[in-house]
């Protein structure tokens, strides 16, 4: 892999990152926010495979299989507390659940 | 060629796949599917232990079978399942008991609704499946994950009847005290991986065992203590008792083969490391024979069969964690295979004996269950009298007379404990019998006169004296092992590749007699109807009794003579204050050392209070620590400018402070409760902080 492979190959994952950011920002649904939330995950694991065909080395993979393990992870208790929320309060909207704070 | 090993992998899956099915219910099961499935998902891992076991037994008993590799530079990550005599013999064990008590909670749990069948199946099958993966693993991955999932299943398992809020409560203390002793296995498991480079066992524990830094002994006591705690040794003994909320197929599998037995197997697993320090070694056999002492103590004073079984686990558990602490983990697994043949069949029958009966699991309830429930008492006396130790008959004298012998033979500090162990083997015998010679007496009155109606109709819950298939072929299965299972113990020991243990004849012969001792025992305090009232109001003595006034006569008084006369002390004493004092100790007995009540004052209560007060619930402000610095604030400047005149120059002061009180007011307008505005605020960040670091780091 070039250098100029890479550098597109980064700016794909920044791109991906900004895009679920962006997401996460004006989307209220609570479902739309979770799918954002695994394209901003997907940026970087994107970035580390990137830099590790790179450098040759490991490490990026190894990282890559974090980012899957806490990908799932995460979605499994998003959507895990989504659920608890349309049963208990039938909310879909994150922006009315605000009591937490108190 | 395939390796006869890849047959591990089959052992934990029927049960795991059980779980799936029954969890997930993805063709919505009817009533007898589910006990199919769970039936076979629970009786099939025997199955395939049998054949590994003849392997292993035909001398080739040294199987890897690798599952997932990671190599990190030096160290690596390979998670793996290992067939050794030890796991071979444990998994065995496990297999069996988990395929019998899941027979059985087939006809036990026959009166529940599909739903709560199908969630109790799951659990029970995951339980085991998880108890099979830590026992045959070979790696601490593994190993933890299995120890985990067997803490979380005891937790469901434990609140099964989710309306009762005891059992929730019962639950959650399970989880929570057992939980606080998984942290400090789970430091010892990473020390010993920053040790040895890698997480297999057959590298790891050489590797911990010939260690010589000081960290050594940190370990050491780590794994002790996550032990400890798994097996509801003292002082960690407090959720097991409670854990009786569970259905009694759950106790049975809890307290036998799983769960409270794992920590005596961790121990067994890792003792090269617990024996190359000879501290932590006396620590464990400290605490063993203490906890055997302790539990068999407490168990006289139970007025509830299951709560009497529970003490009765926490006692031999202990004398599993003595063996370790006398360097003989073979005893240790010679004593767990035959605890978890006879504890299972205590509570197997004491649960059919007591089963649907309107005074609950409580001792009066075992009344008239010859003449019932005659299976099942059989049963019971077989169970019983192996956990007194009754001797040559029963497999369980064998077990106990190997570790008795193993602490004679240990020196004189052995004989100490030896003679502890003696005591405790009769106190044993005696609560051991109890619900034996209870069941002789006749049932109480409201049982056996009907008030109106036919007799017979109203008589006993309209059971057969002679219960199903599912439920007499565990019974026997598990009686016969408990009797005849004793000539096992010798070979299981030196399977393991040690010698049995043999002390010289007197001593072995006094433990022999300690079943007759506490059969004697037991009967004084079933008969003698003072003597049993005792017992029976001793959980909730508040007032002495009339038995505490003649014991004090008979007994107390003339001691407490005695001890004067020969101290020559001849001052006035308060009579009052030793009879207190001796009434409170069968109170504290009863009630497990009162350790609930330590815990509820040292922990429960300041950290709810902590909570309550945080929250503003009771006495707090509504932000305590937000409103913190403000408050000091303003003492502060009331305490340094209020003193002083008041000119323009301190009002200007004063003005400051008091806008603190609104900049805290605007600082708490931020926290809006939108998960978006924390998504920004999280961005902008961690921006932030990328620009402060690409501006240090600039070049």
């Amino acid at each position: 892999m070039n250098a100029a492979t890479l550098s597109i190959l980064l700016l794909l994952s920044a791109g991906l990152f900004a895009t679920g950011f962006f997401g996460l920002l004006a989307r209220r649904a609570i479902l739309f926010q979770l799918i954002s939330l695994e394209l901003m995950l997907a940026g970087p694991a994107l970035g580390f495979i990137a830099g590790g065909a790179y450098h040759g080395g490991q490490t990026g993979q190894a990282m890559f299989v974090l980012i899957l393990i806490l990908a799932a992870a995460e979605v499994a208790l998003g959507l895990a507390l989504y659920l608890a929320l349309r049963r208990v309060a039938d909310v879909e909207d994150a922006d009315t659940i605000t009591r937490l704070r108190h | 060629m395939l390796s006869p090993y890849l047959l591990l992998l089959l052992v934990p899956s029927p049960p795991l796949a059980a779980f799936l099915m029954l969890g997930l219910d993805p063709f919505f099961l009817r009533r007898r599917a589910v006990q199919v499935l769970a039936l076979l998902g629970g009786v099939a891992p025997f199955f395939v232990m049998l054949p590994l076991a003849a392997v292993c037994f035909g001398g080739e008993c040294h199987g890897v079978v690798p599952v997932f590799t990671l190599a990190f530079g030096q160290s690596e990550v390979a998670l793996a399942l290992l067939l050794d005599p030890m796991s071979t013999l444990v998994g065995l064990t496990v297999a069996a008991v988990g395929a019998m008590v899941i027979t059985y909670a087939i006809d036990y749990m026959s009166d529940a609704g599909v739903a709560d069948l199908r969630r109790f199946f799951a659990l029970m099958n995951l339980f085991l499946a998880a108890m099979l993966t830590m026992v045959l693993a070979g790696d601490t991955i593994t190993f933890f994950f299995g120890w985990e999932l067997m803490g979380l299943c005891s937790f469901f398992l434990i609140a099964y009847n989710t309306g009762l809020p005891q059992a929730v409560a019962a639950g959650r203390k399970a989880f929570i005290i057992t939980r606080f002793a998984d942290a400090f296995l789970l430091a010892g498991l990473l020390l010993l991986f920053l040790e040895a480079n890698s997480v297999r066992l057959d590298v790891l524990i050489p590797a911990g065992a010939t260690m010589t830094e000081d960290r050594h002994l940190v370990i050491a006591l780590l794994l002790l203590a996550g032990a400890l705690g798994k097996s509801a040794q003292v002082p960690f003994h407090t959720w097991l008792p409670s854990a009786m909320a569970g259905p009694t197929p759950v106790s049975a599998l809890l307290h036998s083969a799983t769960m409270v037995a794992a920590g005596a197997f961790m121990l067994a697993r890792f003792s090269p490391i617990v024996m190359s320090e000879p501290l932590v070694q006396a620590i464990a056999a400290a605490f063993g024979v203490g906890t055997a002492a302790f539990g068999a103590l407490s168990a006289i004073f139970q007025t509830d069969v299951k709560r009497l079984l529970a003490y009765s686990s926490i006692s031999q558990i202990g004398f599993m964690v003595l063996a370790v602490g006398l360097g003989a983990p073979e005893v240790a697994i010679g004593h767990f295979v035959v605890h978890a043949m006879f504890k299972s069949l205590l509570f197997l029958a004491a649960g059919d004996i007591t089963h649907g009966s309107d005074l609950g699991t409580s001792m009066k309830a075992m009344r008239g269950a010859a003449r019932r429930r005659p299976v099942a008492y059989v049963a019971y006396v077989a169970g019983a009298a192996s956990l007194a130790g009754v001797p040559f008959i029963t497999a369980g004298w064998w077990s106990k007379e190997a570790v008795l012998s193993a602490a004679w033979n240990t020196g004189p500090f052995g004989i100490a404990i030896w003679a502890l162990a003696f005591l405790t083997a009769i106190c044993t015998a005696v609560y051991a019998f109890r619900p034996v010679l209870e069941a002789l007496l006749p049932e109480p009155e409201h049982r056996s006169r009907a008030p109106h109606g036919h007799p017979l109709a109203l008589n006993l819950h309209h059971r057969a004296r002679i219960g199903s298939g599912f439920i007499t072929v565990p019974l026997v299965v598990l009686a016969t092992g408990s009797m005849l299972g004793g000539v096992m113990v010798a070979p299981i020991i030196s399977f393991l590749g040690a010698e049995v243990p043999h002390a010289p004849h007197l001593p072995a012969l006094l433990a022999a007699m300690a079943p007759f001792a506490g059969l004697i025992g037991a009967a004084a305090l079933t008969f003698v109807p003072s003597l049993a009232a005792a017992v029976e109001g001793a959980h909730d003595m508040r007032r002495p009794t009339r038995l505490d006034h003649k014991f004090q006569i008979w007994v107390i008084e003339p001691y407490i003579r005695l001890i004067r006369w020969l101290s020559r002390d001849r001052r006035p004493r308060d009579a009052d204050l030793d009879f207190e004092r001796q009434v409170r100790l069968i109170r504290w007995l009863s009630r497990g050392a009162r350790m609930d009540g330590v815990y509820q004052a040292l922990v429960v209560r300041p950290f709810v209070n902590l909570v309550r007060w945080l929250s503003g619930h009771r006495g707090g402000g509504v932000d305590p620590v937000g409103s913190a610095p403000v408050a000091l604030a303003l003492r502060l400047t009331q305490a340094v400018v209020g003193p002083l005149a008041h000119d323009r120059f301190d009002r200007f002061w004063m003005r400051s402070a008091n806008r603190l009180v609104r900049i805290w007011v605007m600082a708490r307008a931020i926290q809006t409760g939108r998960s978006r505005d924390y998504a920004l605020g999280l961005a902008l960040g961690t921006a932030a902080l990328l620009v402060i670091a690409w501006g240090t780091t600039w070049n």
